[in-house]
C-alpha cells in the first residue's frame, strides 16, 4: 500500500495505491493525517489504483469526510474502481461522498 | 310431474279397471243367478207338475172303481178310501153327487174322507148348511163336464194349503153322477220353495195364474210386508223393472192350472258379496298405493340421501386428492446425487415424511412417522414438516431442532399423537454427521459393511415437552451412505401376515453394488420393489418411506485451513491465505474481493473483540469450496457472541451521524449469501457461505 498527499491547484490530493486492507490501515491513516487539516481546501482522493478497501479503510475515509464537513470542504473520490465502488455502495457511502471520473 | 301425481293417476287407472271388472262381475253374477233361478224354479215346477200328474193319474186309474161303486151309495166311501190311500199326496177327497142323485140320501150327498195322523177318516159333510152345489168349481165341472184344478186355498183349523182336483164322474147311463174332488197338500211347497235359498232375505213364492200367492216363506223368516210387496210386483206388468231393489225371477207351469213359481232376491244381497269384494279390492288398492307411495318416497329419500352421501364422498375424495397433492408437493421432488427419498402413502394422505435441504454446505435431512394413519396423521405430519423447515433454517444442531419441534408438538397435543423423528446434518465437505433421534428406527450405515448407525432411541416427539434429545456425531468416510426408513418398509406384510423385516431389507442392501458414488435412487427403488414383491397381493398397510444420503465429496473439492493468533498483525497472513485459496477458483474480481473482504472483516472482529484484553487466543479459519460455492468456517474459543443477531448499521444516515463502527458485520452480511452462528463445544462457530457461479 502506497499513500501520497500533495497540494495541487489549491486542492489536497491524496493518491491511494494498492490494497487498503486491515493490515494497511494504521500506516495509511498516518499518511493521510494532513487531510484532517485541510483548512477549507477541497480534498481529492485519487482511487485510480486502489484495488481493495476493508471497513477499516472506510472508517478512515469517513473520519476525513466528517472533519472536512466541519470546515466546509468537499471530499471527492476520484476514479473509484468497480470493486471499491461496490463496497462503498454496500455501506451507503456513495450517498455521502462526491465522485469524479476522469 | 310430481311422483304423487303419477301415483294418483296410476291409482285412478287401477280403479277404473276395478270398476269395469266389478260391472262385468255383476253382470256375470246376474246371469248366473238367473240361470240358477231358472233351474230351481223349473225343478220346483216339475215337482208340482209331477204331483198334479200323479193326482190326475190316480183319478183316472180309479175312475172305473168309482163308477162301479156308483150303484151303491154307501160304497162311495170305499171309493174315496181307495183314492186317498193310493196317493200319498192326496190328503183328502170327496164325492159331491149332483143333487138328488140318490133319492135315499137326500138332496145333498157328499161323502168325504181325509187323512189324519196316518188314518183315513170317512165322513159325510154335505147338508143344507154346506151347499156344495154353490161351489164354483163344482158348478164349472158340472157345466163343462171337464176336470178342473182349483186354485190352492187354505183350509181347516191348521190353515193347510190345499188344492183340489175336481173330476166329473159319469154313471153307466152317461149321466153326470158326481164331481170327485181330490185334495192335495201343497204346504210342502212353501218349504220347498224356500229351502236352500241363496241369501237369508231371498224367498220363493207360488202364485196362481192370476197372481194370488199360494205358498211362500214362513213369517218368521220373511216379513209379510216384504212378501206382499213382492207379490204386488209380480202382479204388475213389468215386474223386473218395477223395483230396483229386488230381483224377481218367475216361472209358470206350461199346463193347467198355470201356476207360477217365483224367486225373489234383494239386489243388496245378490251383490253384497261382490260389493264387499269390491270394497275390499278398493281398500287393497288404496293400501297398495299407500305402501307404494311410502316405498317410493322412502326410496326417493334414500336415493337423495345416497346421492348426497355420494356427492359428499366425491367432495371428500376430491379434497383428499388435493390434500394428497399438497402433501406430495411439500416433499422434495428434485434430488441432488447425494440424497434420494421416496414416500408411498398407504392411503390418499399419509403420516410419514422426509425432507432435506442444503444450507451452508451442510445437508439437513429428516425422516418421520406420525402415529396412526390417514388425515389426522397427515395434518400432524404437515405441522411437523413445517416446524422442521423453520427450525433447521436457523438451528445448526439436530438435537436442538428436535427440541424445538418437540416443544411445539407437545403444545395442545390433546389427541396424544406422537411422531418418531430422525434429524441429521451432514457436512458435505467434511463428512461430519451430526444426528439426533426421537424414537425412530435406527438408520443403516452403509460402508463396505452393513451396520446400524449407533443411535440413541430417545422419546418420540409430542410426548413430553421437556425431553432432552442426545446429539451424536460420526464422520462418514467418502462413499458411505445412510439409509433411513419408516416401519412401512420393515413391516410390509404379505398375505400370510409375515413381515418383510430387517432381513428382507438387508438382503437387498447386501446385493447393492458398492461404489464411491452410490446410486441412491436405484437403491431406494430396489428396496421398494423388493418390499412390494414380498407383499404380493396384500394391500399396503402402512406408508412406505425411505431416505438415502451419502457422503460423496467431489474430486475437485478445495479445502484450506489457517489458525491465527488474536493479533491484528496476523491479518496479513489471512490475506495471503485467502488470496491463495480464492486464486485456485475461477470467479470474477469483484466476487473474489467481496469474499476476501467478508472473511477479513469477520476474522478482524474476532481478533479485536473475542478475547478479553490481554488474553491470548486463537481463531481458526476453514475454507471449503466445491467450485460452486465457497464456505468459510471461523471458530474461536472466545466470549460467545452471535454476530447474526446484531442490528444492522443504518446506511442512510448522513456523514455527521454515521457511527465509525459496525461496518464490518454489515459488509459481511451483504457480501455473503448466508451467515450462520452456533456456539458448540465452547466455541463460536460462524459459517459464511457464498455461491460463486
Amino acid at each position: 500500500m502506497k499513500t501520497t498527499v500533495q497540494e495541487i491547484d489549491g486542492k489536497m490530493v491524496a493518491t491511494l495505491v494498492g490494497e487498503l486492507d486491515t493490515a494497511a490501515t494504521q500506516e495509511t491513516e498516518r499518511a493521510l493525517q494532513p487531510l484532517l487539516h485541510c483548512e477549507g481546501k477541497d480534498i481529492v482522493i485519487d482511487c485510480t489504483n486502489l484495488e481493495y478497501i476493508a471497513s477499516s479503510g472506510l472508517r478512515i475515509l469517513l473520519s476525513i469526510l466528517k472533519q472536512a464537513k466541519i470546515v466546509g470542504s468537499r471530499v471527492v473520490l476520484k476514479n473509484v474502481n468497480e470493486v471499491v465502488y461496490d463496497v462503498l455502495s454496500l455501506t451507503g457511502f456513495v450517498s455521502i461522498f462526491d465522485f469524479e471520473k476522469v | 310431474m310430481s311422483r304423487v301425481g303419477i301415483i294418483v293417476i296410476a291409482a285412478l287407472l287401477v280403479e277404473i279397471i276395478s270398476v269395469v271388472q266389478y260391472q262385468r262381475a255383476r253382470r256375470m253374477l246376474e246371469q248366473e243367478m238367473a240361470f240358477r233361478s231358472r233351474i230351481v224354479l223349473s225343478s220346483i215346477t216339475k215337482d208340482i207338475t209331477h204331483v198334479l200328474d200323479l193326482t190326475e193319474a190316480t183319478m183316472r186309474e180309479n175312475l172305473w172303481y168309482i163308477q162301479h161303486n156308483l150303484m151303491h151309495p154307501d160304497s162311495a166311501s170305499a171309493s174315496l178310501f181307495r183314492l186317498i190311500d193310493n196317493n200319498p199326496n192326496v190328503v183328502g177327497g170327496c164325492l159331491a153327487f149332483v143333487p138328488d142323485y140318490y133319492p135315499g140320501k137326500g138332496r145333498y150327498f157328499e161323502p168325504y174322507a181325509k187323512k189324519e195322523d196316518g188314518r183315513i177318516i170317512l165322513d159325510q159333510i154335505a147338508g143344507p148348511e154346506h151347499d156344495y152345489t154353490a161351489n164354483p168349481a163344482f158348478r164349472q165341472v158340472v157345466e163343462s163336464g171337464e176336470p178342473l184344478w182349483s186354485d190352492p186355498y187354505r183350509f181347516g183349523p191348521d190353515s193347510v194349503s190345499l188344492a183340489t182336483y175336481s173330476y166329473p164322474v159319469f154313471d153307466g147311463q152317461g149321466r153326470l153322477a158326481a164331481v170327485c174332488g181330490l185334495d192335495i197338500d201343497l204346504s210342502w211347497l212353501g218349504d220347498a220353495l224356500n229351502a236352500n235359498q241363496f241369501f237369508p232375505s231371498s224367498f220363493g213364492l207360488l202364485l196362481t195364474q192370476d197372481g194370488r200367492m199360494v205358498a211362500g216363506p214362513s213369517e218368521q223368516r220373511i216379513a209379510p210386508e216384504a212378501v206382499r210387496h213382492a207379490v204386488d210386483i209380480l202382479r204388475s206388468d213389468s215386474p223386473a223393472s218395477a223395483d230396483k231393489k229386488l230381483v224377481v225371477r218367475r216361472h209358470a207351469m206350461n199346463r193347467p192350472p198355470y201356476w207360477q213359481v217365483a224367486q225373489i232376491h234383494r239386489y243388496k244381497d245378490v251383490f253384497s258379496r261382490i260389493r264387499k269384494m269390491r270394497l275390499q279390492h278398493l281398500a287393497m288398492i288404496l293400501l297398495g298405493f299407500a305402501i307404494l307411495v311410502f316405498m317410493i318416497e322412502r326410496y326417493a329419500r334414500n336415493e337423495k340421501k345416497l346421492r348426497l352421501a355420494s356427492q359428499e364422498q366425491a367432495r371428500i375424495a376430491g379434497e383428499l386428492e388435493v390434500a394428497r397433492k399438497i402433501q406430495r408437493e411439500m416433499l422434495p421432488t428434485r434430488f441432488p446425487s447425494f440424497v434420494y427419498g421416496s414416500l408411498e402413502p398407504a392411503r390418499e394422505v399419509g403420516g410419514d415424511l422426509f425432507d432435506f435441504f442444503v444450507r451452508d454446505g451442510k445437508l439437513f435431512f429428516c425422516i418421520g412417522d406420525v402415529s396412526g394413519k390417514g388425515v389426522p396423521s397427515a395434518i400432524l405430519m404437515s405441522v411437523a414438516h413445517s416446524l422442521f423447515r423453520m427450525a433447521s433454517n436457523h438451528i445448526e444442531s439436530p438435537a436442538h431442532i428436535l427440541q424445538s419441534l418437540n416443544v411445539e408438538l407437545c403444545r395442545g397435543n390433546d389427541s396424544n399423537m406422537f411422531v418418531t423423528f430422525f434429524v441429521g446434518c451432514l457436512d458435505l465437505y467434511s463428512g461430519e454427521l451430526r444426528y439426533a433421534n426421537a424414537g425412530h428406527d435406527k438408520p443403516y450405515l452403509l460402508s463396505a459393511d452393513i451396520s446400524l448407525l449407533p443411535t440413541q432411541a430417545n422419546l418420540p416427539l409430542g410426548v413430553f415437552a421437556d425431553t432432552v434429545f442426545v446429539e451424536q456425531t460420526l464422520t462418514m468416510a467418502p462413499g458411505n451412505s445412510l439409509l433411513l426408513y419408516t416401519d412401512g418398509l420393515t413391516e410390509a406384510k404379505n398375505s400370510g401376515r409375515k413381515s418383510f423385516g430387517r432381513k428382507g431389507v438387508e438382503a437387498v442392501l447386501r446385493a447393492r453394488p458398492v461404489s464411491s458414488r452410490p446410486n441412491l435412487d436405484a437403491l431406494v427403488s430396489a428396496l421398494s420393489e423388493a418390499a412390494h414383491r414380498f407383499a404380493g397381493e396384500a394391500p399396503q398397510s402402512d406408508d412406505l418411506t425411505m431416505l438415502a444420503v451419502c457422503f460423496a465429496p467431489g474430486e475437485d473439492m478445495l479445502r484450506g485451513q489457517i489458525t491465527l493468533a488474536n493479533d491484528p498483525r496476523e491479518v496479513e497472513r489471512l490475506s495471503t491465505f485467502i488470496k491463495d485459496f480464492l486464486g485456485q477458483l475461477s470467479m470474477d474480481r469483484k466476487t473474489a474481493s467481496g469474499l476476501r473482504l467478508a472473511l477479513e472483516e469477520t476474522v478482524v472482529n474476532v481478533i479485536d473483540y473475542a478475547y478479553p484484553e490481554g488474553v491470548t487466543g486463537s481463531v481458526s479459519v476453514l475454507a471449503d469450496s466445491n467450485r460452486r460455492e465457497v464456505r468459510f468456517t471461523v471458530q474461536d474459543h472466545g466470549t460467545p457472541f452471535d454476530p447474526t443477531t446484531v442490528l444492522e448499521a443504518d446506511t442512510t444516515l448522513d456523514a455527521q451521524k454515521r457511527p465509525i463502527g459496525g461496518l464490518g458485520i454489515l459488509l459481511t452480511r451483504k457480501l455473503m449469501d448466508s451467515i450462520s452462528y452456533e456456539h458448540r463445544d465452547g466455541q463460536n462457530v460462524l459459517i459464511l457461505t457464498k455461491s460463486i457461479v
